[in-house]
């Protein structure tokens, strides 16, 4: 029947794993996120906002949706409008390349893996676009400093996403996915330093501590997000959520087997949300470790560090494919 | 409850504007996001920008020099917003009362909603009025 296939695919869509599934787990893993950082500092972080809390980011998101949204008269109207509207669709696209409930993911193509990254370097672009229409001082030195950045990171991010892609012999991540389930292994063994170059960089894409130069609360009020208010705001807020999940769930896919485990009668799932949460709770750790670096720091010790790295590893990679003879 | 009136209530973003004080009372509220009282339990963060706040913390005696400034800031504030005079001089000016250059409490300058009188207040004097204002607003 050609119309329960349709329907079938948009209920997917729409709803599991799709649109809410995902906005769902983006506000939990906020709430985690919150919850464990306040912890590391000895903090009880919210806790009465629902059962231990866990609605508070519903009710950070409601709040925001209902206030008033201010648009400066000085603000370019046009992109202002557009840039939380296509900066939460960015991170939404890319996660329905990436397989949460099976091996299989809602849209899977050859070359997928170039899509995210393209994505990616989207959602920095939009950030500095945000920045820039915002006319304020504070928007667009924010917004240079998210492009500057962008130049460092999504080099050795990129090269080290390629160490798993030269194992599947692929560059979809779904078969990726696959080669690890079929081969019983996961890529993070043969690519430990990738993995670790990937988590630095996504640690800079997220705009987390160590790399949150963009939003510098100390220098520049909020960075390219100071003229963003009310509903604006939110979406922008609920789109930096979804691209959590997004590092997450790619890490999990290409470095960590994805939504399959070594126990078979527990469902992919929940396989998955163990090891986003792990790699959710690694996040916070580092962000409640590290203080902030200057953007001239974090650029030259991307160029300096971290690409020669990644290259070393796919240098490894390959030395060790021949090696192993695969 | 109705659920924004509820979502109101229960995350507060509070932003906070020093309108000439001696730093105590700043240096009381930093004291109240701190391990030790944790008003993020409440579901507040103290926010960089006016833009993203709700409250509006208000300490110190305005000054003649900050007055257009504290004016512009509550402005740009998007409703619905609420304010905190936090510190005798905010509440009333203080010692610096009738001296020629403040204007003597913030209420002089913007609405207040609460007054946290002290020189500087406790931060649980401070959480006390942060709980007044959420009452405020389930009256309202």
């Amino acid at each position: 029947m050609a119309w329960e296939v349709g329907l079938l695919a948009l209920l997917s869509t729409l709803i599991y794993p799709g649109i809410i599934f995902l906005v769902v787990i983006a506000l939990f893993y906020q709430w985690v996120d919150r919850r464990f950082y306040a912890k590391l500092q000895n903090r009880y972080g919210p806790i009465y906002t629902g059962p231990r809390g866990i609605l508070q980011p519903v009710a950070d998101l409601i709040k925001l949706l209902a206030k008033e949204d201010i648009e400066p008269s000085a603000v370019d109207k046009q992109i202002f409008r557009a840039v939380p509207v296509l900066i939460l669709t960015m991170p939404l696209t890319a996660l329905f390349m990436i397989p949460i409930t099976g091996t299989w993911a809602l849209a899977s193509f050859e070359g997928d893996l170039i899509f995210i990254i393209f994505l990616m370097t989207l959602i920095a672009i939009l950030a500095f676009l945000g920045g820039w229409s915002s006319t304020n001082i504070f928007s667009t030195l924010g917004g240079m400093r998210a492009a500057l950045q962008a130049l460092g990171y999504e080099v050795p991010m990129a090269v080290s996403f390629m160490g798993p892609a030269i194992l599947a012999g692929s560059l979809s991540v779904s078969k990726i996915v696959q080669w690890q389930a079929s081969h019983g292994l996961w890529a993070i063994l043969l690519n430990p330093l990738g993995f670790g170059i990937v988590i630095v960089a996504f640690l800079a894409e997220l705009e987390r501590i160590p790399f949150d130069i963009p939003e510098a609360e100390t220098e520049i009020v909020a960075g390219w997000q100071t003229e963003f208010s009310g509903r604006k705001l939110a979406l922008i807020r609920l789109a930096l959520d979804l691209e959590l999940v997004l590092a997450s769930g790619l890490v999990t896919a290409l470095f960590l087997g994805g939504p399959t485990g070594p126990i078979p009668i527990i469902p992919g799932i929940a396989w998955f949300m163990i090891k986003t949460l792990v790699l959710v709770l690694i996040f916070s750790n580092l962000r409640a470790l590290f203080a902030r670096f200057r953007i001239d720091q974090m650029v030259s010790g991307s160029w300096k560090y971290l690409v020669p790295l990644s290259i070393l590893q796919i240098v490894m990679l390959e030395l060790l494919l021949g090696w192993l003879s695969f | 409850m109705n659920l924004v009136k509820w979502s109101r209530i229960k995350s507060p973003w509070v932003f906070h504007f020093n309108a000439g004080g001696c730093n105590g009372c700043d240096i009381e509220i930093l004291a109240s996001l701190m391990p030790r009282y944790d008003i993020e339990r409440f579901g507040m963060i103290l926010r960089g920008s006016p833009r993203h706040a709700d409250v509006m913390l208000v300490t110190g005696t305005v000054t003649r020099q900050i007055y257009p400034r504290l004016r512009r800031i509550y402005d740009q504030i998007p409703d619905p917003k609420f304010t905190l005079a936090l510190g005798s001089c905010a509440c009333s000016g203080g010692v610096f009362q009738q001296c020629y250059n403040v204007h003597e409490g913030a209420d002089k300058a913007i609405p207040v909603d609460v007054y946290v009188p002290g020189c500087p207040p406790r931060p649980q004097a401070i959480i006390d009025g942060a709980v007044k204002l959420l009452q405020k607003i389930s009256k309202s």
